[in-house]
């Protein structure tokens, strides 16, 4: 079940040694040890019946020989019967119990493996493709539990090589032999096999993760392929490389369609050579024929395993991979990494940034350099400046998404990594540039960030917004179903749902990245006066282009390149003639009557 | 025939009528292929059932006293029956793998096909995990269906009957308990099917479930991680992993009890019986009653197959269905490749143009009752407050959605009567809301062009849009990979790609929706500059909340709540729309909204 089945290594990729590999498995299994020594035991029993059946036929077959009783003949037949029902029996126990165990240890290794995502930082996300992590927690952990119920088979299968070793040991020492020699050949084949399969299944399941990422990407952008009307391009790409797909699959079609036949000719051969050694012994009278009988029964028995052994062996590697891959998604460390846990209560919002250096990832120019900022608690404070300058980045720090490099960020007196992320990150209230929503209605969203909030504290939340009247426009008020991301709602409503999801949650820091830039001015206003009573007392950062938004701030900052360029009130700012100065003059003649920029 | 969006001209054609028919259709497509497995299978069940018979001639004739020649020759036969076997046997399984490799490639090519030549409509009601489930892993099922699945049933069905016929030569007695054995495998599969069916759907559903949540999550974890809700998060997937385990126990346990195992060891016990009595009797030989049992032991294997196989077939089943539901859902678009194609001068009219996202009633569509008209080169302006439906209004202008009921004319031609190649590739958008791939930048903004671009171009357009420099200051330049839709960018920075993307597509008319919210007046001047350039005499519409563009516009549309209040120039509406005035003058919006 890949859905974008990622096969080439991440970065965070590691190798382990067998024996750590085990170790691993074997301690999910750890808690389910009853059940698997109940599996175990009843392998070991479904083996003696499968053995014990064609010895008593065999015996049975002997006596036709002589003149038996009808009475002792019915009872072999009815020990064959009991037999059977048993078989099935100890096979039902081992299919069930071995359900049950793989289940929980599936599910252990899911939560785990769910959990380390949710660890990480942002910088994880931004570097892998979420395709890749989703498939890493469903499709590889699925992958591992092919592993563990191909162990017990497996392992079953060797019990049942070693039982029918011994039995025919016993039985004729010759014949034994000769059916043993068959031994290496398959392994042999198995060996050639198990290199060509690998290499095969591992370039099929990379075309396929080829074509399924191709896919993905395709329909999440299906409507700018539609607006430039490039279909047609699209569809010549994706066909390309589902044809090259189909061609490496091809490959593993030669492989794996061979080895069966091949294994079973082989099979047949030895079947071939013990009935005429056994014939010739049975004709000297060296040999009965029920043990003739067994023999010929018995390579088939033998030979089952040793084939399915070889056959599974890369579905058995390709499993084991992907538990590598599991454990390392586990073991990965965040780059965000806290030192302490200290709790924090309500927060007074006095926020440091002390000589702060930033990059997203090395190789990358730093975003922030050497950045100093003190914000006092209640402060309202504004960002503008180019686009690019770090606006964003900056509050991304505050939220401790990513980690800098150098320097430190303070709030209320103790470093932000000292504290506990959880209770510190509900003290901000962020609304980001790019409004996310999850699928569900409005309501919901906007209960995000407090799920237990009523309907009527999540109206309050909503209709604080203006006048509420957005919510009119929606066909379903509250109760709207925003579909995928909030798909179903235009930008401007996702952003008012993002805001209303921040004033429910009560922050004592307010974070508010171009929050109404899809916001028509009317609506803005009306916005702007129900933020105005929310940002009084709260320390707040509020980042726009429309400086209209920011004229009200306490403090202006001007960013450019991750400096402080600039930084006072609006008056000051504007009577010093700077880059504010030019920024506010282009944008009100750009809101004045009679500006045409291309006219200049 | 059914409506499509895109089409290409070779598409080979499959018969729709039900699921079945379809993979049928998909199958014999490869006749050669299907009829060498057919009969490679039977050649493959017929020369197990000799080898079998040949075995137990070998032992009739050291029973009866052969000598090591008569030997020889009897393990000689054996030799050539598993040889066949060997041959049928590869030759078989080349053509079934291979055709169950043709059939995945050309269901996922029918289907993407398909997926391409849905409307947008079709698009903005799915939800791209479920399409994603349905293009990857529906597709490799029905893989899995031919290969091993039916491969292995059609083999096991003729290996559960050949040996029979050759029973009946040994001696007809024989075949009672295997008759009777069959009869009740087929009841007791026919239970296991109901018994598994509802199972392996709960199986997918859960998976599908579990998958599509942990999806949505990551894509968006910044909100998770922002409001500490990971603990609600956890939980929230952990009730589907469960979900899903429960559904893979009861799986265990419903294949457990797969009953036909457990008739078959009961049968070979009765055969037995019965060959030995029959044997007593002097009816058979020791041979035959070897033969018998070797035969009645090549039974196991189909049983086994059979077990596997029903719940992949089940799935496949479903996974078919689930496909061909796509493929047939109707678009409401239609390509109309035949329709009009001409260089487009850019005269547009709205006429009564009515537009709901749902079944809504009148009075609460999306656009209602909507009539304007815009010369060629016009500039229009569309104002109104938010969820208005000015991004509606211009989606109805190149079909990404069609009205519900009024026309929309472009050069006096209704849009559905256009070519939808001609009409999409001369409308240029600029969406509100905008979707970058996670390839290159140059791939990016390449994208918007109809045909190859040379890098020049590329950095031409990027130059316009104001994007070269800061694309030059990526260690990687042009060649940078800019993350799942952009994530990598900023705000600015990725609005400036979509605009060189649109700039390069050379449009007659140009929608510009909000385009460049996320940038700062001074770089907005230029962009504007080199807008204004390259758009001469070409026409605009522009939504956007800068009253200088407003105000400059030729014609300016005041929408609200899906209804278009008014029309004209700006001195027009200052003169007679209170509305208008409370949008851009801050002092008039103390007054009660009305018109
Ligand atoms: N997740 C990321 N990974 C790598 N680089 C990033 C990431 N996010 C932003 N950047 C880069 O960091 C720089 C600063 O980006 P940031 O988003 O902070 O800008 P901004 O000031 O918010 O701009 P805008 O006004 O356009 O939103 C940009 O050059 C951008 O390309
Ligand atoms: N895909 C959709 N499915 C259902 N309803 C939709 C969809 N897209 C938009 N709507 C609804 O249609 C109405 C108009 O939306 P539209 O996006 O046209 O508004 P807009 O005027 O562009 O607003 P904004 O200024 O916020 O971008 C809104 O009430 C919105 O909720
Ligand atoms: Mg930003
Ligand atoms: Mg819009």
């Amino acid at each position: 079940m890949h859905l974008t089945g990622g096969l080439n290594p991440e970065e965070y990729d590691r190798s382990y040694s067998d024996r750590e590999l085990v170790r691993r498995i074997a301690a999910y299994f750890r808690p389910h040890w009853s059940k698997v020594l109940l599996v175990a035991f009843m392998v070991t029993l479904i083996s003696l019946t499968a053995t014990i059946t064609p010895v008593i036929i065999s015996r049975g077959i002997d006596l036709l020989s002589g003149n038996p009783q009808l009475q002792l003949l019915l009872a072999l037949a009815a020990v064959v019967t009991v037999l059977g029902a048993l078989g099935w029996l100890f096979n039902f126990v081992h299919l069930w119990f071995a359900a049950q165990a793989v289940g929980d240890v599936v599910l252990a290794l899911r939560e785990d493996a769910f959990r380390a995502v949710m660890r990480r930082d942002l910088s994880f996300f931004d570097q892998f493709a979420s395709g890749r992590i989703v498939s890493r927690v469903t499709s590889d952990t699925q992958d591992f539990a092919t592993v563990v119920t191909l162990t017990v088979d497996l392992l079953s299968q060797l019990v049942l090589v070693v039982v029918i070793a011994g039995v025919m040991l016993t039985q004729n020492v010759r014949l034994a032999l000769i059916t043993f020699t068959v031994g290496p050949i398959v392994v042999v084949i198995a060996l050639v096999f198990r290199r060509l399969a690998r290499d095969a299944m591992q370039q099929a399941q990379r075309a396929q993760a080829t074509v399924n990422a191709t896919i993905q990407e395709t329909i999440s952008g299906i409507a700018v392929a539609k607006n430039f009307r490039q279909e047609g391009a699209i569809y010549t790409d994706f066909q390309a490389t589902n044809e090259l797909a189909y061609r490496v699959q091809l490959r593993r079609v030669v492989v794996f369609g061979s080895i069966f036949p091949l294994l079973n000719t082989v099979s047949g051969m030895a079947v071939a050579a013990i009935i005429y050694a056994g014939g010739l012994m049975a004709i000297n009278q060296a040999v009965s024929v029920g043990d003739w009988y067994l023999f010929v029964q018995g390579l088939s028995i033998f030979f089952y395993p040793i084939t399915s052994i070889a056959s599974f062996w890369s579905q058995f590697q390709q499993g084991l991979a992907a538990s590598e891959r599991v454990f390392a998604l586990i073991d990965d460390e965040p780059v965000v990494v806290q030192t302490a846990q200290e709790p924090v209560g309500r927060l007074r919002g006095e926020i440091a940034f002390e000589r702060v250096t930033f990059n997203y990832s090395t190789g990358r120019n730093a975003v922030l350099q050497d950045f100093s900022l003190m914000i006092p608690a209640g402060e309202t404070l504004a960002i503008v400046g180019h686009t690019g300058a770090g606006k964003s980045s900056l509050v991304k720090l505050l939220m401790r998404f990513y980690e800098f490099q150098a320097g430190d960020v303070g709030v209320d007196g103790r470093s932000i990594r000292t504290l506990d992320l959880s209770q510190y990150r509900r003290q901000l209230g962020l609304v980001p540039q790019v409004p996310f929503l999850f699928s569900g209605t409005v309501a919901d969203n906007i209960r995000y960030g407090r799920p237990g909030a009523d309907e009527t504290a999540v109206l309050t939340a909503a209709r604080q917004l203006g006048d509420g009247s957005w919510l009119d426009d929606l066909p379903e008020g509250i109760h709207t179903d925003v579909g995928e991301r909030g798909a179903r709602l235009s930008l401007g409503q996702r952003q008012l749902v993002a805001l209303a999801r921040v004033l429910l949650q009560d922050p004592a820091i307010l974070l508010l990245d171009e929050a109404t830039a899809s916001i028509d001015p009317l609506t803005e206003a009306q916005v702007q006066i129900a933020l105005a009573t929310v940002l009084r007392g709260r320390t707040s950062i509020v980042i726009a282009h429309r400086l209209s938004t920011v004229q009200a701030a306490d403090r202006i900052i001007v960013l450019r390149d991750g400096q402080i360029i600039e930084e006072g009130d609006h008056e000051g700012l504007l009577t010093a003639g700077g880059h504010y100065a030019e920024l506010y003059t282009t944008y009100f003649r750009h809101q004045s009557l009679d500006y045409r920029p291309w006219e200049n | 025939m059914t409506r499509r969006e895109f089409s290409v001209a070779d598409a080979y054609v499959y018969d729709h009528r039900s699921s079945l028919r379809w993979l049928q259709s998909h199958i014999q497509r490869y006749p050669l292929l299907l009829t060498t497995f057919l009969l490679t299978t039977l050649g493959m069940a017929s020369s197990q059932s000799l080898s079998a018979v040949a075995v137990g001639n070998a032992f009739d004739t050291v029973l009866g006293g052969g000598d090591a020649a008569a030997l020889t020759i009897a393990a000689l036969y054996v030799v050539a029956a598993y040889l066949g076997y060997g041959l049928f046997d590869i030759v078989n399984s080349f053509a079934i793998r291979v055709l169950a490799q043709r059939v995945e490639r050309n269901t996922r090519d029918e289907l993407y096909l398909s997926l391409l030549s849905k409307s947008q409509t079709f698009h903005g009601r799915q939800r791209v995990g479920d399409l994603m489930a349905r293009a990857t892993n529906d597709v490799q099922q029905l893989g899995l269906f031919i290969s091993p699945a039916l491969g292995m049933t059609i083999e096991s069905i003729l290996t559960l009957i050949i040996p029979l016929v050759t029973i009946a030569t040994l001696d007809v007695k024989l075949l009672v308990v295997p008759l009777l054995f069959l009869l009740g495998v087929t009841l007791a599969l026919r239970q296991f099917n109901n018994n598994l069916r509802p199972i392996a759907d709960q199986l997918r559903a859960t998976f599908g479930q579990m998958n599509a949540g942990l999806a949505e999550t990551i894509s968006g974890i910044e909100v998770v991680k922002g409001f500490a809700q990971e603990p609600a998060e956890e939980d929230q997937f952990s009730h589907n992993a469960r979900a899903y385990r429960n559904a893979f126990v009861r799986e265990g346990e419903v294949t457990a009890k797969y009953l036909p195992l457990l008739l078959y060891g009961l049968a070979i016990g009765l055969a037995f019986g019965h060959a030995l009595f029959l044997f007593q009797r002097g009816e058979i030989s020791v041979g035959q009653v070897i033969t018998y049992m070797a035969l009645l032991g090549t039974l196991r294997t189909p049983l086994r197959f059979l077990l596997r196989t029903s719940s992949v077939i089940q799935q496949s089943m479903a996974s078919a269905h689930r496909i061909l539901e796509m493929i047939l859902t109707e678009t409401e678009l239609d390509e109309n490749s035949e329709g009009v194609a001409q260089p487009m001068v850019g005269d547009i009219v709205f006429e009564r143009v009515h537009f709901g996202y749902g079944e809504e009633k009148d009075d609460a569509m999306a656009l209602n009752n909507i009539s304007f008209h815009a010369r060629p080169g016009q500039t229009v302006a569309i104002v109104g407050q938010t969820g208005a439906g000015k991004s509606t209004l211009t989606k109805l202008l190149n079909r990404t959605f069609d009205t519900s009921s009024g026309r929309v004319l472009i050069d006096g031609v209704d849009v559905r009567d256009w070519s939808l190649d001609s009409l999409r590739a001369q409308i240029g958008t600029i969406e509100q809301d905008i979707f970058l791939f996670s390839r290159s930048i140059a791939e990016n903004i390449a994208f918007g062009a109809r045909t190859a671009v040379s890098q020049a171009q590329i950095e031409a357009a990027a130059q316009e849009a104001q994007a070269h420099d800061f694309i030059m200051g990526f260690p990687n330049g042009y060649e940078t990979v800019i993350g799942e839709r952009g994530v990598m960018l900023s705000g600015g920075q990725r609005q400036r790609l979509a605009i060189a993307r649109a700039f390069l597509s050379d449009p007659r008319i140009l929608v510009l929706d909000d385009s460049t919210s996320a940038i700062d007046s001074n770089t907005e001047d230029q962009i504007q500059r080199a807008m204004r350039r390259i758009l001469q005499g070409r026409t605009t519409l522009l939504i956007t909340h800068r009253l200088s563009q407003i105000r400059s516009a030729d014609l300016i549309l005041l929408m609200k709540n899906g209804r278009l209040l008014t029309h004209g120039t700006h001195d027009e509406l200052m003169t007679h729309s209170l509305v208008y005035r409370q949008i851009f003058i801050p002092e008039e919006r103390r007054l009660e909204i009305g018109d």
